[in-house]
């Protein structure tokens, strides 16, 4: 869905390259400013815009067109490339027993995105048990515990007690017999260093197999520097994109993505624990590229 | 004499300058566009530089943008017929909860009598959440249950409120989509039901380009008063402040500086554009 929206722009803009018929420098800066806008439109890094716009521009310019292709096929190659560079493939997360540890900023979606995920591995026939680790914000227990109940979803939490970590120490032991453990952790960002040290303290007692980073579809530029701070501290395997049911392209995860050398695991598409689907980006650049 | 082409350069650096603070696109266009047109043609004082011009041309444009129909909220309040009524919208997860326990220590500070309305009866925790910030702020609460008509229970709260001789209501309402056409459709009927005094836009400073989607979409289903930026503590450039006040023309009215009752700032134009060039 990411790709198919910045798609939309893009097309136009190699609508151009079509039109034209034949690559010269003129065409290729129109087009590649085309890209430009889309991309930054889409809340793609700034810097990273002009960097891959560059690179397509400079190769489009100096690649010989391949035989047997227009000089159309040829930049959307080129394009597909840098753009699969960037978003690799997609964090395949297996279906096997393994610890799921959710981090992100406030309200990026941590919280619903843990009970899709509940709903994701019940439906593949693991037995998923959720821990909340959310002791900061009000009614995050009563949130999660909801989600699960509805879900006939296994929970643990401690209402009223505030230390995250001896939480998710007695909440390992509790649900160690179920297959998929998935614990929802409070929101924080890259400033708040008490918070960043209590992430720190529940990783190191956790033992996460992975650690998603769940963004908010519509995040503009902090999207690289958040994801670098979180990367920085405790290491994330995979990316989550949220609420992409809206008008966001989801740029900014690319972002994180390539700030992080990570990939994107799922995206959400709406409240409901049904909303996530599975990222898979050879299916999302080729049909933005219309291949 | 500047012309087009002495501007390109500075103005392209500008607008850069502006997109990394994650102003929308078009909307650093648009206020780029209008810098231009307006310095075009105009006579460059002998030892002034034009990336300076053209910067401070660029700081009066933003300065003009965020201090448009500005409105002093405190005024407004203290003038008002009570209960004044506040319906707090946006999407999904900016931070309308928090901003209206912060805004009722806020008003509760200045000697008010504030009433919360548990108007989110969709997302699951939602009624607890408010109920714990109600509870700690010291403000009553009306609630119904989960799955509830937002629409009654914001009409219940205004009806305690007359009853008590409250000052204030601050309804919650859900998160939402701005392209989910059924619950646009609830949050106008319970804005046209519960006829609030001010309808209270919210979003987020880490937003980027879709703050100008949903600040448009917002303001034209149901007319915003004004907007509160949260989460400026994570972003201190906060651009999407502009994008939403260059599209909808209402004045933001607060910043969201954190996760404490007390982390609500009254917005300052001139600080805000300083801010964006520092
Ligand atoms: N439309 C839509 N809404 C979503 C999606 N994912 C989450 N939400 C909503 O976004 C809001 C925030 O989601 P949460 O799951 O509470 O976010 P969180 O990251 O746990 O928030 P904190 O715990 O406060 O940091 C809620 O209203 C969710 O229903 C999505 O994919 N689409
Ligand atoms: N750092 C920071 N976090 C904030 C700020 N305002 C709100 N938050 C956090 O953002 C998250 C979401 O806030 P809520 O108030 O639940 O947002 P909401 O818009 O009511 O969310 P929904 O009802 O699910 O749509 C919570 O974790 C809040 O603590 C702020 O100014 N700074
Ligand atoms: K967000
Ligand atoms: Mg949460
Ligand atoms: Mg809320």
């Amino acid at each position: 869905m990411v790709m198919e929206k910045l798609g939309g722009s893009l097309q136009d803009a190699l609508k151009k390259l079509v039109k034209s018929g034949r690559i010269d420098e003129h065409t290729v800066n129109e087009v590649v400013k085309d890209i430009q806008r889309a991309m930054l439109q889409a809340d793609v890094n700034v810097k990273l815009v002009m960097t891959m716009s560059n690179h397509i521009k400079e190769r489009a310019m100096k690649e010989d067109v391949p035989s047997g292709m227009n000089p159309r096929e040829h930049v959307i190659r080129i394009v597909y490339q840098e753009l699969i560079n960037i978003i690799g493939k997609g964090t395949d997360i297996p279906l096997k027993p393994q610890k799921i540890m959710m981090i992100g900023l406030q309200g990026s979606g941590k919280t619903t995105t843990t009970s899709k995920l509940a709903r994701y591995f019940q439906r593949k026939g693991l037995r998923p048990a959720v821990i909340c680790a959310d002791t900061f914000r009000p009614g995050a227990y009563q949130q999660l515990k909801t989600l699960c109940g509805k879900l006939n979803v296994t929970f643990y939490g401690e209402e009223g007690n505030p230390d995250a970590v001896g939480i998710v120490e007695r909440g390992l032991k509790e649900v160690e017999k179920y297959d998929v453990i998935i614990i929802d952790t409070a929101g924080r960002h890259s400033l708040e260093k008490d918070l960043i040290e209590e992430m720190e303290q529940i990783h190191a007692i956790a033992h996460p197999d992975y650690k998603l980073l769940v963004l908010d579809g519509a995040i503009g530029q902090q999207a690289s520097e958040q994801a670098r701070a979180f990367n920085d501290s405790i290491g994330i395997s995979g990316v989550v994109i949220s609420k992409l049911d809206g008008t966001a392209k989801g740029g900014g995860a690319i972002s994180a993505v390539s700030e992080t050398n990570s990939s994107i695991a799922f995206i959400g598409v709406g409240e409901t624990p049904e909303d996530l689907e599975k990222f898979e980006s050879d299916r999302f650049i080729s049909k933005l590229l219309g291949m | 004499i500047l012309d087009e082409k002495d501007l390109e350069e500075p103005l392209w650096d500008l607008q850069i300058a502006l997109l990394e603070s994650d102003i929308a696109l078009t909307v650093a266009e648009a206020i780029t566009e209008e810098v231009k047109s307006e310095l075009v043609g105009s006579r460059r004082k002998i030892g002034k530089d034009t990336t300076d011009i053209v910067e401070q041309a660029l700081r009066n444009a933003l300065y003009n943008v965020m201090s448009a129909n500005i409105f002093d909220l405190d005024d407004y309040v203290r003038n008002a017929r009570k209960p004044v009524h506040m319906v707090f919208v946006g999407i999904n997860g900016t931070g309308k909860t928090t901003s209206i326990a912060k805004t009722a220590k806020r008003f509760k500070d200045m000697g008010y009598s504030v009433v919360l309305a548990a108007g989110d009866t969709f997302r699951a925790g939602a009624i607890d959440q408010l109920q714990i910030h109600g509870d700690r702020v010291g403000v009553k609460v009306i609630r119904h249950q989960e799955g509830g008509d937002p629409a009654a229970v914001v009409y219940d709260a205004i009806q305690y409120a007359k009853a008590h001789r409250a000052d204030i209501v601050l309804s919650d309402t859900a998160g939402r989509m701005h392209t989910n056409l059924n619950l646009m459709e609830q949050l106008k009927k319970v804005c046209r039901v519960s006829t609030p005094d001010l309808i209270i836009f919210v979003d987020e400073a880490v937003a980027g380009n879709d703050a100008v989607e949903r600040a448009a979409q917002f303001n034209e289903a149901v007319p915003i008063n004004g907007s509160i930026l949260t989460k400026t503590d994570a972003d201190a450039k906060g651009g999407a402040a502009i994008s939403i006040a260059y599209i909808t023309g209402k004045p933001i009215l607060f910043l969201g500086m954190g996760q404490g009752y007390d982390d609500l700032q009254k917005f300052d134009p001139k600080w805000f554009v300083d801010q964006i060039f520092e």
